[in-house]
């Protein structure tokens, strides 16, 4: 790794909690005994704001936070290929605004379920290899965006089920994408990172009449022209390993890899180059123990704080938005082992969730600080 | 997928740096505190600065992202609103399970909430979706898994896109080769083992500029502690760089701030467009000469690699000669606007017109390039005259060997038969003194620079009648045009020995007294005059000096002129636009071409000659002979051939073929050297095949394939030689072969034959009906046709990877393991290739095998390359299945391709795969 200049130095984070706040476990189960993957709540419907998906194995479970750290499952859903191993997660919704879930794994298919009416609404095939993450536009939730083993990241109408653009090719990423995210207020623009260790931006600007004409495609969705995107706009080397997990924080970028940190950077393209630019990591976020691949952090939906699991089943809650970047907590707990695959912050950051390699959820919720026995913290 | 396992994990970096930096600091403990300090206290002063940018930033960051999110929560609450505006008829089950879940929660709800204290349950590892704790169980009308019905796969398939990555892939994952791939026992996966060559890349060079925030400190520092060897040296090792670096960049910093920032950006880009412009051409195009394949025209090609070796044609086509349609000028710069002057002289002449053996428009653009042709003599006198002024009064002889070396192309083609005895001894000189003929070309350059400034004044002045006929004496007596050439310059060297006396105007009287020699025509006249002066006011004044000589032409624009009038003849528009775009002018261009044909034509000593083939001069010899590459790749490719030629183990796998024949005819191409019609020992002819349009022979070579003269035939029948021969025809070599493309708005290529356009191009052009994929009848997947087409239509390319034989056996291996057959024999066994469609082909991989096909695979000869082409054998409506005869060899077939009264069901799926098959072409 090249040595950082002086006067480039980020402000890394200390990871002495501010105890902001307190979190307790407040409920765990156990959802079967493949490991799971992926949480996430759904922000797309305020009515759903309690309600979260997990995957892991071939199953797909919808649960509902309850007052009192109570989950309630919901529904249910199971790929009848018991090899299916699902990886990843998403809520999105079609033009009428039914809930779906959409899931997706080894075997690349990408599952639409209708969780409005409890049945499979559509399947994308197209992924020539296993999907490991999927992410909705939230300007326009019937856009997914899914990164995949097969080295592309490919943009879907879930209301109208045509593949809109692909994003590989020439300027495309070398290895499995492991992450994928969509910038929250420019809607043209998404970031995807992965095994070639670099995170790439692109834009879908010169594609949007494409991206239009999806939603009132009404002829069969193959025979929709689905449009390469062959060169992103930018191509980030923050990281000398696999990058697994990237978010847009504002126009800067949160991304991970398995150095036992999260880094936070702003990408500045020049104009007249596309492609080129220079990266300017401004902050660092310890987490210690995270040295594993495919380990994803979330946000609330606010993007104030951000939760990470770690290979020793802790958790490490960080406020995101202050300079120096503060913990708030550290999660842990003594029956916690098992490597935390990915967390969900509820909406408020109140709740938050982790699903573990062995299999159980764990719902940690936010004490009132006044009365926090710190009993659930070390 | 299963295992996410953990690649290294890498020590962790943070804060680490800062420790770094203070061991430093302590090391240099000799160096004085005080230095030491005062650098610390400026890096901790950057270091805020730093601190509180980023918090700005954040900031601004945050406040930008609170109104993008409350945006975002907005619409999640219209969202709420709209659907229950819009569909309260239709059930939404997640909603009525939520309030399910909320009811009986409320039911239930205190007797959990004591238990979910600190966690102390176990796990009673429920195997199914079982809830521990608070959690509300499933209820009688809730949770039972909906089942997701199966969807199929896509099966493993990569469309073959052509970059370079994918090439590459190809040779990485070849078995033979250095790296190994395993293959997954349950996927089928290809693993290449490690050490791959991005592994071993040497961890690159750290970037040795400065930041900002050094410079900064390096300034400060300077100034508050003063300039000395310690000041330097601790600041060198704060930056953990040399101390000579930091000395050089402070250096640069006070210099800096003296000039201008942007005076430094120009020298910097100046001096990169120098380093450019210095390569010579050769030099520039090595890496085109051996890397670019001729035959695929793409660097780099894996087809052909880069063993190939250089060939050149024997025969040079013609100078794209296109009828100038436009005597327009090219631009603002084309040597028709800015010659202008000088054709109006030229015009005045009548007895110029005479001399002339077709007199041609004075106005038309190849008038102009012919009467410089004529002009011929000036620049030798100039240029004689130029170095005598260097050295002055030398003899003649002197000033004939310096114009000799002076010569800027390296002539040693035809022309040198021609010359005249003093000529000749001058060859004798020796070897092209390159500075000195840089040096005179810089001048040549600089003088028709600085003619073009003059003209205006000079060329009615000098245009006189008196000089043409010394023309027109010149033309009718060649040699004698050479003597007079030589007195001429003698008298000019006097000239010039005498010149720095004279005033200007003497001189012109001078040159005018040269002309009337008989020694040059009427506009060169204003040249050798121009040059004169010129010349002279370069002795006064350097700086003028320098300033021509930044305009001079460079090895690199010369040798780019050469090619440029090989291929485009004597058009200095053309050459201008396409080669020296951004470099020089048209006019410039001209200039030199002109200049050049007239040195040319003094070393022939013969003007009828450069009149005849003005563009051969410029032939450099070099090109005549086939170059040689550079003794790496040379080494590199034998290695390659080496390993395709190993032999082959005794296994062999079942492969698809095209016919039963044992004997292949394919042979594999290689284009030969030769520079004469080829004999017995081409190399072409002793492997058996045809002298290809890649080959260095000329077309008149008795071993070359003619190629057809269809014209109404479309060649679409045997009819057609290229048909019979099984190849596709090739608009370089058929005579009426042509295709139109695109909607005609790039232009139509010219029409031949009786506009049939030719039929026997479809590979070439990868004109290939649409294919689809999909679950076939028999087995597996399969490929259907899209359109229906009619009997012996092409269908589209059977395509893969291009695998040795040794490879295919091992591959062959493994896929035999898999039942699935995609290794198609391209050409003889003992030769090259065998075609692996298994990682990489089109969807024509996917045509099953039926011993009552309705498709028929064929290889054909596409321009040097046997490809395998896939054909109807009959009508097919659109939707069916395409299949055909895998003609596996008998012996090795698997149990479902053999004959039909062997397995009884044709196409029967084997239980066990008891052979290994290879398709075979």
């Amino acid at each position: 790794m090249a040595r950082i200049p002086l006067g480039c130095e980020p402000v890394i984070g200390s990871l002495v909690p501010s105890k902001k706040r307190d979190y307790r476990v407040t409920n765990r189960l156990q959802e079967g005994k493949r490991p799971l993957y992926a949480v996430v709540f759904n922000f797309i419907d305020s009515r759903y704001f309690n309600v979260f998906a997990t995957v892991g194995g071939n199953r797909v479970t919808v649960y509902q936070c309850l007052e009192g750290g109570v989950i309630a499952v919901l529904q249910s859903y199971v790929d009848e290929d018991k090899d299916e191993s699902f990886y990843t997660v998403t809520w999105a919704c079609n033009r009428d605004g039914s809930p779906f879930v959409v899931a997706g794994g080894i075997n690349g298919i990408i599952r639409v379920i209708d969780a409005g009416h409890e049945k499979i609404d559509k399947s994308f095939v197209g992924h020539g290899d296993s999907v490991n993450e999927i992410r909705t536009q939230p300007l326009k939730p019937s856009l997914v965006v899914s990164a995949s083993k097969d080295e592309s990241v490919r943009l879907w109408n879930v209301h109208t089920g045509v593949c809109i653009l692909i994003f590989a090719g020439a300027g495309g990423h070398r290895n499995e994408v492991l992450s994928v995210d969509f910038h929250p207020s420019d809607m043209y623009r998404i970031a995807s990172c992965g095994m070639d260790n670099t995170v790439k931006i692109w834009s879908m600007k010169e594609f949007w009449p494409s991206v239009e004409k999806s939603f009132t495609w009404t002829d069969l969705p193959s025979k929709f022209p689905t449009k390469y995107v062959q060169f992103p706009v930018f191509i980030a080397s923050v990281h000398s390993n696999y990058v697994d997990c990237n978010r847009w924080l504002g126009d800067f970028v949160l991304s991970k890899s398995v150095d036992n940190e999260i880094v936070l950077w702003e990408p500045r393209t020049k104009d007249q180059s596309p492609g080129e630019g220079t990266v300017d990591i401004l902050q660092k976020y310890p987490v210690p123990e995270c040295d594993i691949w495919f380990i994803k952090f979330s946000c609330d939906f606010h993007y104030n704080a951000a939760a990470i699991g770690n290979r020793e089943g802790k958790i490490f809650v960080w406020e995101l938005q202050t300079s120096p970047p503060s913990l708030i907590a550290r999660l842990s707990h003594a029956q916690s082992k098992s490597p935390i695959r990915q967390t969900a912050m509820s909406f408020d950051g109140s709740t938050i969730l982790s699903c573990c390699e062995d299999g159980t959820i764990w719902r940690w919720d936010a004490v009132s600080s006044s009365s926090s026995s710190s009993s659930s913290q070390v | 997928m299963a295992s996410k396992a953990s690649p290294s994990p890498s020590a962790s970096r943070s804060g680490s740096l800062k420790d770094a930096s203070m061991a430093k600091a302590d090391e240099s403990a000799p160096v004085s505190k005080e230095i030491v300090s005062v650098i610390e206290s400026l890096k901790r002063h950057v270091v805020d600065e730093r601190c509180v940018s980023i918090k700005e930033r954040m900031d601004n960051n945050r406040h930008k992202l609170a109104s993008i999110t409350s945006h975002l929560q907005k619409l999640s609450k219209e969202r709420r609103n709209s659907w229950i505006n819009f569909a309260d008829s239709s059930l939404d089950l997640l909603k009525k399970r939520q309030d399910d879940a909320i009811g009986m929660h409320s039911g239930i709800g205190t007797s959990s909430s004591d238990k979910d204290s600190d966690s102390d349950q176990e796990d009673s590892h429920a195997s199914t979706a079982v809830l521990l704790g608070t959690s509300i169980p499933p209820g009688k009308n809730s949770v039972r898994p909906i089942r997701l019905p199966e969807v199929k796969k896509l099966p493993p398939y990569t469309t073959w896109i052509f970059l370079d990555r994918n090439q590459r892939m190809t040779e990485d994952q070849s078995v033979v080769g250095r790296r190994r791939i395993y293959y997954a026992q349950n996927d089928g996966e290809a693993l290449i083992c490690s050490d791959s060559e991005e592994e071993n890349v040497d961890e690159e060079e750290e970037k040795k500029y400065f930041l900002e925030s050094e410079d900064y400190i390096i300034r400060m520092a300077i100034k508050e502690a003063g300039f000395s060897d310690a000041v330097i040296n601790s600041l060198a090792e704060c930056f953990s760089r040399k101390a000579d670096e930091v000395k050089a960049r402070y250096e640069s910093l006070t210099k800096e701030e003296k000039t201008s920032v942007d005076s430094l950006n120009v020298d910097s880009e100046a001096s990169s467009l120098n380093c450019f412009l210095e390569k010579d051409l050769e030099a520039a195009l090595d890496s085109f000469d051996n890397l670019f394949c001729r035959r695929c025209l793409v660097f780099d090609c894996r087809l052909h690699g880069c063993s190939q070796d250089l060939v050149f044609p024997a025969e040079k086509p013609p100078p794209l000669n296109r009828p100038d349609l436009d005597n327009l000028p090219c631009g603002e710069h084309c040597y028709r606007s800015v010659s202008k002057p000088e054709k109006v002289a030229t015009d005045d002449s009548p007895e110029l017109g005479d001399t002339k053996d077709n007199s041609v428009q004075p106005s038309s653009g190849s008038a102009g390039t012919r009467t410089s042709v004529r002009k011929k003599h000036t620049p030798c006198a100039r240029k004689k005259a130029k170095p005598s002024q260097s050295e002055s009064a030398s003899s003649i002889v002197k000033n004939m060997s310096d114009s000799s070396d002076s010569e800027i192309e390296p002539q040693h083609t035809a022309s040198t038969s021609h010359l005249s005895p003093s000529k000749t001894k001058l060859g004798g000189n020796g070897g092209v003194s390159q500075r000195n003929s840089k040096r005179v070309a810089e001048r040549v350059l600089s003088c028709s620079k600085k003619r073009q400034k003059v003209v205006g004044s000079d060329s009615d002045s000098v245009a006189s009648g008196s000089v043409l006929g010394g023309d027109g004496k010149l033309s009718s007596s060649p040699h004698k045009e050479n003597e007079d050439a030589n007195s001429s310059s003698q008298k000019h060297a006097k000239s010039r020995s005498r010149k720095r006396e004279l005033s200007i105007q003497n001189l012109q009287g001078e040159a005018r007294d040269g002309i009337s020699s008989g020694m040059v025509t009427d506009p060169p006249g204003n040249n050798s005059d121009v040059t004169l002066r010129k010349d002279d006011c370069a002795d006064g004044n350097s700086c003028e000096m320098a300033l021509n000589d930044n305009l001079s032409w460079k090895a690199f624009e010369k040798s780019l002129f050469e090619k440029g009038v090989e291929i485009f003849g004597r058009n200095s528009c053309l050459i201008a636009r396409n080669l020296l775009n951004g470099l020089k002018t048209c006019v410039e261009v001209f200039q030199f071409m002109t200049q050049g044909d007239k040195r040319l034509a003094y070393q022939a000593g013969d003007a009828a000659n450069s009149l005849g083939d003005g563009y051969s001069k410029f032939e450099h010899q070099g090109n005549n002979e086939v170059r040689r590459r550079s003794k790496f790749l040379r080494r590199r490719g034998r290695v390659r051939r080496l390993k395709y030629s190993w032999k082959s183990t005794a296994y062999h796998s079942i492969r698809k073929r095209i016919s039963e024949r044992k004997d292949q005819p394919c042979r594999q191409y290689n284009p030969c050297g030769c520079q004469t019609a080829c004999g017995k020992e081409c190399p072409c002819h002793l492997n058996g095949t045809c002298c290809e349009k890649y080959c260095g022979c000329p077309k008149t070579c008795k071993n070359r394939f003619r190629g057809c003269h269809c014209a109404k035939s479309q060649c679409r029948s045997r009819q057609c030689p290229c048909f019979a021969a099984d190849r596709e025809c090739d608009p370089d070599v058929c005579r009426n072969c042509w295709v139109s493309c695109g909607d005609g708005s790039l232009g139509v290529p010219n029409q031949r034959g009786d506009n049939y356009e030719c039929r026997n191009m479809k590979l070439l052009l990868r004109q290939q009906r649409r294919v689809l994929l999909g679950k076939s009848d028999v087995s597996g997947w399969g490929a259907f046709l899209k359109n229906s087409v009619v009997k012996n239509e092409y269908l589209g390319e059977y395509t893969g990877e291009l695998i040795s034989h040794r490879e295919a056996d091992k591959r062959g291996k493994i896929y035999d393991r898999e039942n699935s057959s995609f290794l198609f024999n391209l050409n003889d066994q003992a030769g090259w290739f065998v075609l692996d469609a298994y990682r990489k082909g089109d969807k024509l991989k996917f045509a099953n095998h039926s011993p009552d096909p309705n498709c028929y695979a064929k290889v054909i000869m596409v321009a040097g390359d046997h490809r395998v082409g896939i054909f109807a054998k009959e009508r097919i409506n659109s939707g069916e299945e395409l299949f055909y005869d895998y003609r596996y060899e008998p012996d090795r077939a698997p149990a479902w391709a053999r004959k039909p009264e062997a397995t009884g069901s044709k196409k029967e799926e084997p239980s066990h795969p008891s052979g290994r098959a290879k398709k075979l072409a």
